[in-house]
C-alpha cells in the first residue's frame, strides 16, 4: 500500500513538474565595454504545444543585431533557449527589463537583469563579469508593471535624449497614438551640434501616416536618419517611428522648434480591390497626433582661455592623429600629410586646420573632407573630419613635424581641450632626380660598381676656421710693415753712400803705400788709376789721357798739376806698352813723380 | 690683482666655449631642418667673429637649403676670399654658381691654373709679399756688407718681383666690385629707373660686376653673357 502511495505520488509530483513552465533569463556578462557584445539567453522549459516567442523589454541602451532559437525535446518536454546579441549604445548603467512569455493564457517575467557598460573595456574588466540569471519568476496572475510615469531622474542612466524621450513617453502613457519630441541639450553653445528626436508611438494598427518636420528658428537643421523599435509603458507594448535630426543653433539666444505632426488613419489598409468594395479594410477617420513645441537657449562659447587652436569644434571625446606617408623620400618628392579628427559630433562646420610652417618644406594643403564615420559595432555614430596637405622637402635631411594642436570646447567641463598629434620624424634623401644645372657630375655607373647619383652642397664646418698664419699675421701690420722696410732701404742707401765715402778718404793713403812698395810701373800705373777712380769717379781705362785731363781740371785740378800729371802719365803709358827700357832708377824716379802729382792732386782737391 | 688675472683667463677660456655651445646649436637647428633658425644662429656667430670663413660657409649652406642660391653664393665668395684653398668651400660655391647657369672657373682656364692664382688669400698673399721684401732687403744688405750671397739675393728679388706681380693683378682683379643676383629673378633695364625697359632678366645665382651706381640702382655687366645695363640694389647682394 505504501509503495501504491509513493507510486502516486512520484507520478503526481512529475506530472506537476511537467506541467510546470519554468522561465529563466542569463546574461554572459554584467559589465561590458561599448565595443563589446553581451548574448541574453532566455530558456524557457516545461512547455508543450506550439509557443511563441517571449516577449522582449524595450532595450534603448542595446541594439540586438543577433536571434537564435534552439529546441530540445527531451521525454516530451520542450525547451527552448532564445539567444540574443546584443551591443550596448551608451556608456553607464542600463537595465534589461522584465522578459516576458505568455503560454496557456498565463504570462511569466523574469527579474529585471543590470548591466554596466563601460567606455573601455579596461574598465569593464575591473569589475567582476560575472554572468548573470534571471531567476526564474512565473508571473501568472499577469500583474501588468506600474502604470505611473517614472520622474525623470529614474531615466538619468540613459543618454539625455533616451530619457527626456522616455519621460515624456510614459507622461502620454495609455494614448494608443502619440507623437513626442525631445532634444539632447535644452541649453546648447552657438554651433554645438545637437539632436532633435521626434518619436511616434502606437500601439495600434494604423494607415497612411504622413509625416510633418517641425519648423526651427534660429537652429540648422539636418536629417540624421530614422530608427524603430518597441517600448513597454505600463502594460501597454508600443511600437514606435522615429526621426532624428541634428540641430546646430546659429546664434546666441533663444530658439524654437515648432510641433511635429502624424496625421493618422487607425485600421488597415485594404489590401486589394475587393477589399476596397467589400470592406476587407477597416479605415477610421483622420487623427493628427502633434509634438510639444521646444523652447531653447543657445549660449555662446567663452572667450577666456580660448586657444588659437580653436576651429570650432565642440563636444568631448575627440581624437585627434596624423600621418605622414611615406615617411622616407627623395627630396623634391610629396609627403602625404593627414590629419583625422574623430568625435561624436558634426566636424563639417568646424573651420579648416592652419597646419604650422614647416621649415624646408613647400606645403600644398588641400581641401579637407569631412562626414560621418561607419557606425561601431556599440552603434554610436561618430564623425570624423580629415586634413590633408602635400608636402615637398626642399632637400635631404631628416626633418621632424612639430605636434600640430586642435582644440575643441567640452560642454561638460565649460573648457578648451587641446589635443596635439605626436611630432612625425620624416627621413629625406638625396634626390633621385636632380635640377638639371646641378646634375653637372651624374656619370653613369662605371665597371666598379660605383654610381653618382647626385650632387649635393658639403655639410657645415663644425668649428670655427683656425689661427691666422704666419703670411697673415705679417700682412697685418701693414704700415709696420711699410715703416721697417723703408728703414731698411735707408740703411741699404746709407751704408752703399757710406762705403763710398769711406773709399775717397782712404785713396790717398792707399795709393801712397802702393807706391812706396811698388816695384814696377805697372804697380805704379794701378795705384794711379785706383787713387782716381777712388777719389774722382775718373775711371782711366775707359779714357783717353785728354778726357781725364779734362775732368781733372773739372775737378779743381790746375793745369800745372794737370800737366805734371800728363808727363806722368805719358811715362806711364811708354813704359807699360815698352817695357824692358825700364830701369830700377826710373821706377823709383816715377814713383817719386806720382807720389807728388798725387800729393798735389789731393792738396787741390781738397781746398 | 692675482684675482683680476684668475677673472681674466677664465673670461677668455669661456668665451671660446661659449662659440662652441652656438656653433652646436646652430648645427642641430641645421640638422633638424630649421634652416632659417640656423641661419639666425650663424648671423649672431658671425658678429663676435666676423672674419670666419667657416661661418660664412655655414651661412652659404642655409641659405642655399633654404632654395636661395644667390645669397648662397656670395656668401660662399665671402668664404672662398677668405679660405681659397678649402676644398669644401670651392665645391659649395661652385655648385651655387652653377645652379645659376655660372661658371666659378672661367672658360678655357685650365683648373689647377685657377687654384694657383687662388693659392694664398688676398691677406696671406700681401703677408707674402711683405716677406720677401724682408728677406730680400736682408740679403741684400748683407750682400752689400759682406760682398756674399749675391745669388740669394738676385733669387730673393726675383720672388718679391714676381709675387709683387701676383699681387698687383689680386689686387686689380679686386676693383672689380662683384655681387651676385639674390633675388628669385631680376631685370636688367637700359637705364637707372623702372621707366626704362627690362632688356633682359637674369636669374638669382648670376654673377655681375658692379661698374656704376646711381640711387637705388647698379650699373652692370652679366659676366656670363657680357649684357651691360642698370640692376635694382636690392636684388643684388654684393661679394
Amino acid at each position: 500500500m505504501k509503495k501504491l502511495f509513493l507510486l502516486v505520488c512520484i507520478m503526481g509530483l512529475s506530472i506537476w513538474a511537467h506541467a510546470q513552465v519554468q522561465l529563466s533569463a542569463q546574461v554572459d556578462k554584467t559589465a561590458l565595454a561599448l565595443d563589446d557584445e553581451l548574448t541574453l539567453t532566455v530558456k524557457v522549459s516545461g512547455i508543450s504545444g506550439n509557443v511563441i516567442m517571449p516577449q522582449l523589454p524595450s532595450l534603448p541602451a542595446f541594439n540586438v543585431y543577433s536571434r537564435e532559437m534552439e529546441q530540445n525535446i527531451i521525454n516530451g518536454n520542450t525547451t527552448l533557449l532564445f539567444r540574443y546579441i546584443m551591443v550596448p549604445r551608451f556608456v553607464g548603467k542600463a537595465t534589461i527589463g522584465e522578459i516576458k512569455f505568455s503560454h496557456d493564457g498565463k504570462t511569466y517575467t523574469t527579474a529585471p537583469i543590470s548591466i554596466d557598460i563601460y567606455r573601455n573595456a579596461n574598465a569593464a574588466t575591473a569589475t567582476a563579469a560575472q554572468p548573470a540569471t534571471a531567476a526564474t519568476t512565473a508571473n501568472p496572475a499577469g500583474i501588468p508593471a506600474t502604470t505611473q510615469p517614472p520622474a525623470e531622474e529614474s531615466f538619468a542612466h540613459l543618454p539625455p535624449l533616451e530619457a527626456a524621450l522616455a519621460h515624456r513617453a510614459f507622461q502620454k502613457a495609455g494614448e494608443p497614438f502619440f507623437l513626442i519630441a525631445a532634444v539632447s541639450d535644452k541649453a546648447p553653445y552657438v554651433n554645438q551640434p545637437f539632436t532633435l528626436g521626434v518619436r511616434f508611438y502606437y500601439s495600434q494598427n494604423f494607415y497612411e501616416a504622413p509625416y510633418q518636420k517641425p519648423t526651427v528658428s534660429n537652429l540648422f537643421m539636418e536629417d540624421e536618419g530614422t530608427l524603430e523599435g518597441t517600448q513597454q509603458i505600463g502594460n501597454t507594448l508600443y511600437h514606435y517611428q522615429e526621426q532624428r535630426y541634428q540641430l546646430t543653433a546659429a546664434a546666441t539666444g533663444k530658439a524654437t522648434i515648432g510641433p511635429a505632426t502624424v496625421r493618422y488613419r487607425v485600421g488597415s489598409a485594404p489590401r486589394d480591390i475587393f477589399d476596397r468594395f467589400f470592406g476587407g479594410g477597416t479605415v477610421g477617420p483622420e487623427r493628427t497626433a502633434q509634438s510639444a513645441p521646444i523652447t531653447l537657449y543657445a549660449r555662446p562659447l567663452p572667450q577666456q582661455g580660448k586657444p588659437t587652436s580653436f576651429y570650432g569644434a565642440i563636444g568631448s571625446g575627440y581624437t585627434l592623429k596624423a600621418q605622414a606617408e611615406p615617411s622616407q623620400v627623395p627630396a623634391q618628392e610629396a609627403v602625404n600629410l593627414t590629419v583625422t579628427v574623430i568625435g561624436n559630433n558634426d566636424l563639417k562646420a568646424t573651420q579648416d586646420l592652419a597646419l604650422p610652417t614647416l621649415e624646408g618644406f613647400k606645403i600644398y594643403p588641400a581641401a579637407p573632407s569631412a562626414g560621418k564615420a561607419a557606425s561601431g559595432k556599440n552603434g554610436a555614430q561618430t564623425y570624423y573630419k580629415i586634413f590633408k596637405a602635400v608636402l615637398v622637402p626642399a632637400a635631404s635631411g631628416i626633418y621632424t613635424i612639430p605636434p600640430i594642436p586642435w582644440s575643441y570646447f567640452d560642454p561638460k567641463t565649460t573648457s578648451y581641450r587641446t589635443l596635439q598629434t605626436a611630432p612625425i620624424n620624416i627621413t629625406v634623401t638625396p634626390a633621385e632626380k636632380t635640377e638639371s644645372s646641378f646634375n653637372f657630375s651624374g656619370e653613369t655607373a662605371a665597371g666598379n660598381g660605383f654610381q653618382t647619383l647626385a650632387s649635393d652642397i658639403r655639410y657645415l664646418k663644425m668649428t670655427l676656421a683656425p689661427e691666422e698664419n704666419l703670411l697673415e699675421r705679417i700682412s697685418r701690420f701693414s704700415i709696420v710693415n711699410m715703416i721697417c722696410a723703408a728703414l731698411l732701404f735707408l740703411g741699404v742707401l746709407i751704408v752703399c753712400t757710406g762705403e763710398r765715402s769711406s773709399a775717397r778718404k782712404k785713396a790717398f793713403p792707399t795709393a801712397k803705400n802702393t807706391l812706396k812698395k811698388a816695384s814696377s810701373c805697372q804697380t805704379i800705373s794701378e795705384a794711379v788709376s785706383t787713387y782716381l777712380q777712388q777719389k774722382l769717379d775718373i775711371n782711366t781705362g775707359s779714357l783717353p789721357l785728354k778726357e781725364i785731363v779734362s775732368r781733372l781740371n773739372q775737378k779743381g785740378v790746375t793745369p800745372a798739376t794737370t800737366e805734371a800729371f800728363s808727363l806722368l802719365w805719358q811715362h806711364l803709358e811708354a813704359e807699360r806698352f815698352a817695357p824692358g827700357s825700364n830701369s830700377s832708377q826710373s821706377t823709383a824716379r816715377l814713383c817719386a813723380q806720382a807720389l807728388d802729382v798725387l800729393k798735389l792732386i789731393e792738396k787741390e782737391t781738397h781746398r | 690683482m692675482k684675482r683680476l688675472y684668475l677673472l681674466v683667463i677664465a673670461f677668455l677660456s669661456f668665451l671660446p666655449a661659449f662659440s662652441q655651445s652656438d656653433l652646436q646649436q646652430a648645427e642641430d637647428l641645421y640638422r633638424q631642418g630649421k634652416f632659417s633658425a640656423a641661419l639666425s644662429a650663424y648671423e649672431t656667430i658671425l658678429k663676435n667673429y666676423p672674419n670666419d670663413p667657416f661661418v660664412y660657409y655655414n651661412i652659404g649652406n642655409c641659405y642655399f637649403k633654404m632654395g636661395s642660391k644667390g645669397l648662397a653664393a656670395a656668401n660662399y665668395y665671402r668664404a672662398f676670399k677668405l679660405a681659397p684653398r678649402d676644398g669644401d668651400i670651392r665645391h659649395n660655391l661652385t655648385l651655387a654658381l652653377e645652379s645659376g647657369g655660372e661658371r666659378f672657373v672661367p672658360a678655357g682656364m685650365p683648373l689647377v691654373l685657377h687654384k694657383a692664382f687662388f693659392y694664398l688669400s688676398d691677406t696671406e698673399l700681401k703677408g707674402c709679399v711683405f716677406a720677401l721684401f724682408w728677406v730680400a732687403s736682408l740679403l741684400i744688405f748683407w750682400c752689400l756688407i759682406r760682398k756674399k750671397w749675391n745669388h740669394l739675393a738676385t733669387l730673393a728679388c726675383l720672388l718679391l718681383l714676381i709675387s709683387g706681380g701676383w699681387l698687383y693683378a689680386r689686387v686689380r682683379l679686386a676693383q672689380d666690385v662683384l655681387a651676385v643676383v639674390a633675388a628669385p629673378v631680376a631685370e636688367i633695364r637700359s637705364g637707372p629707373g623702372t621707366n626704362f625697359p627690362a632688356s633682359a632678366s637674369a636669374a638669382q645665382g648670376h654673377l655681375v660686376t658692379i661698374l656704376d651706381e646711381k640711387d637705388s640702382w647698379y650699373e652692370v655687366v652679366v659676366n656670363s653673357q657680357g649684357i651691360k645695363g642698370w640692376i635694382e640694389k636690392d636684388t643684388v647682394e654684393k661679394v
